[in-house]
């Protein structure tokens, strides 16, 4: 009956095999905090004999997950990083080749220093030479991150919400997925999206960047117009003298005129975006290009989108088939909800 | 949805639902990512025993993130979203596999571990033993002990059919046994 407790638990327990499940089990996948294991170790209905049989080890087994489950309710109250090459620092300390990084704990590198920061089971952040990164929260749900100066490379898969990095233009920034950030001695930041999605959200202006955009977010002024990296300079040139307001207002309106005239099907994105970021004499103009593209909801009115009515916005949001949108909604609820908790 | 269920509740058990697998998988490839992520938490402890089988224990956690990484990248070409379980199996061992082609060769360092703690000790030192077995024992027999996994389990997270995957746990496990018994106390 041996071969069928090894197969399915089921029928007579071998003890060496049972005594060698235990053991073992010490070597096995842990879960960080805050996330969930793949399998349990559910038993199968037991024979009267099995039960006897593993009556001894019950108690050291509910002992272990007990003290799993205490274990688990614990957030860390670091993360490990990797170094990858050269010395990278922790609070101005040369690191090994593992360390951890506390909370409040700064990492820097320099020209010639690399680390990978493992963000418990929710990701994986890789930081690159002349980088200082900061950890500010390890909270499950809750893990946050300070980009202080320099680059990173991030690959997150929590649930949306989860992750966020905070930057020097005050950005609060939710990140999924797949993307590089960098942020220079001005604290001007430039975010280049890989795989899925990017949000920024600074003082109730919103920036969705997807994957192939770029966006630049700066100090006091928050996040700027997204746009896919393949635009023209120019175009990019455009939006730049958009977003600062620089200039006057005759080469505001011509940059404008621009980045109309070179909008492509897929630029909706960054039309979307700047149906309120231009000056209020010109919105008519981007509502009428966007329009063009992309006909808006019956519900939605020129007047109310003029002036910045969320769920009109939201509903031509969805009409442009960004293939995400629904996953959006959920991501953006749930950053605000987990924002007013912070 | 079942699956969503059981890993919400933390009781998780393997139980193979295929619709629900495959609604889970055709959402992470329209890239919701709260979809991706269960996809993480069901199946990261199978990726982990099938890289444990394979390469250093302290470069099993950064290959795990490697495996899904390489994963979520390639989503998108998977055609059946009810294959992900042998997909993913065949991603984790070419990252394996990957993993001794790019790194110079190494001894695996011994763990920094307490004296008294004579399970991991144990443990480590069975492990090893496993890994002197033909690969397709030392995977399920590690996804059977380590992971705790069940045979059924085995075969609905891997891919691999329950004949074979009876067939390497029976004999594995008595090759285990003999080289347990050959070892010196």
């Amino acid at each position: 009956m041996t071969g069928d407790y090894l197969w399915d638990r089921t029928g007579w327990p071998d003890p060496e095999l049972v005594r060698l499940e235990r053991v073992m089990s010490t070597l096995q996948y842990q879960p960080a905090a805050g996330t969930r294991s793949d399998v349990g170790h559910a038993r199968p209905e037991q024979t009267r004999a099995s039960i006897l049989m593993l009556a001894g080890t019950a108690a050291a087994v509910l002992a272990l997950v007990l003290v799993s489950w205490q274990q688990a309710r614990v957030p860390r109250p670091a993360l490990g990083v990797t170094r990858l090459a050269g010395t990278p620092t922790i609070a101005s300390r040369p690191m090994g080749d593992q360390a951890q990084l506390g909370v409040g704990r700064y990492l820097e590198t320099d020209a010639a220093a690399r680390a990978s920061v493992d963000v418990a089971s929710v990701g994986r952040v890789e930081v690159s030479p002349e980088t200082r990164l900061g950890l500010l929260s390890t909270r499950p749900g809750n893990y946050r991150l300070d980009l202080a100066r320099g680059t990173v490379e991030a690959f997150i898969w929590a649930p949306p919400g989860q992750f966020s990095m905070k930057t020097p233009s005050s950005t609060a920034v939710d990140l999924g997925c797949l993307y590089t950030m960098t942020v220079d001695d001005d604290g001007v930041c430039l975010v280049r999206v890989k795989m899925g999605w990017v949000g920024f959200e600074w003082r109730g202006r919103e920036s969705f960047i997807p994957e192939g955009a770029a966006c630049v977010t700066r100090p006091r002024l928050g996040p700027g117009t997204p746009h896919y990296e393949d635009t023209s300079a120019a175009f990019r040139t455009a939006l730049e003298t958009i977003d600062l307001r620089r200039g006057s207002t005759l080469e505001r309106q011509a940059a404008v005129t621009l980045v109309l005239a070179e909008a492509r099907p897929r630029d909706v994105l960054t039309l979307w975006h700047l149906l309120t970021r231009v000056d209020p004499d010109q919105r008519d103009r981007v509502f009428d290009r966007l329009a063009g593209l992309v006909p808006p909801p019956s519900n939605v009115t020129r007047d109310g989108v003029k002036s910045g009515d969320r769920e009109m916005l939201d509903a031509w949001w969805d009409k442009l088939d960004l293939r995400t949108a629904s996953w959006w909604r959920i991501w953006k609820q749930q950053w605000r909800d987990n924002a007013g908790g912070r | 949805m079942a699956i969503r269920a059981f890993a919400r509740a933390g009781v998780a058990r393997a139980v193979s639902v295929p619709e629900d697998l495959v609604r889970l998988v055709t959402a992470a490839q329209r890239q919701d990512r709260a979809a991706f992520a269960e996809l993480y938490a069901l199946y990261a402890r199978t990726v982990h025993g099938i890289l444990l089988s394979r390469v250093p224990r302290a470069d099993v956690d950064d290959l795990l993130q490697d495996v899904f990484l390489r994963a979520m990248q390639r989503l998108p070409e998977l055609r059946d979203p009810a294959a992900f379980s042998g997909w993913l199996a065949t991603i984790a061992r070419n990252c394996a596999t990957d993993y001794f082609r790019h790194a110079a060769p190494t001894a695996e360092l011994p763990d920094d571990v307490p004296a008294h703690d004579s399970d991991r000790v144990e443990a480590l030192a069975v492990m090893g033993i496993i890994r002197t077995l033909p690969v397709a024992y030392c995977e399920t027999l590690t996804l059977r002990l380590v992971e705790g996994l069940t045979g059924p389990e085995i075969s609905a997270r891997t891919g691999l059919t329950e004949g074979s995957v009876r067939v390497n746990l029976h004999r594995g496990m008595k090759q285990l046994r003999e080289r347990l018994e050959r070892r010196p106390v």
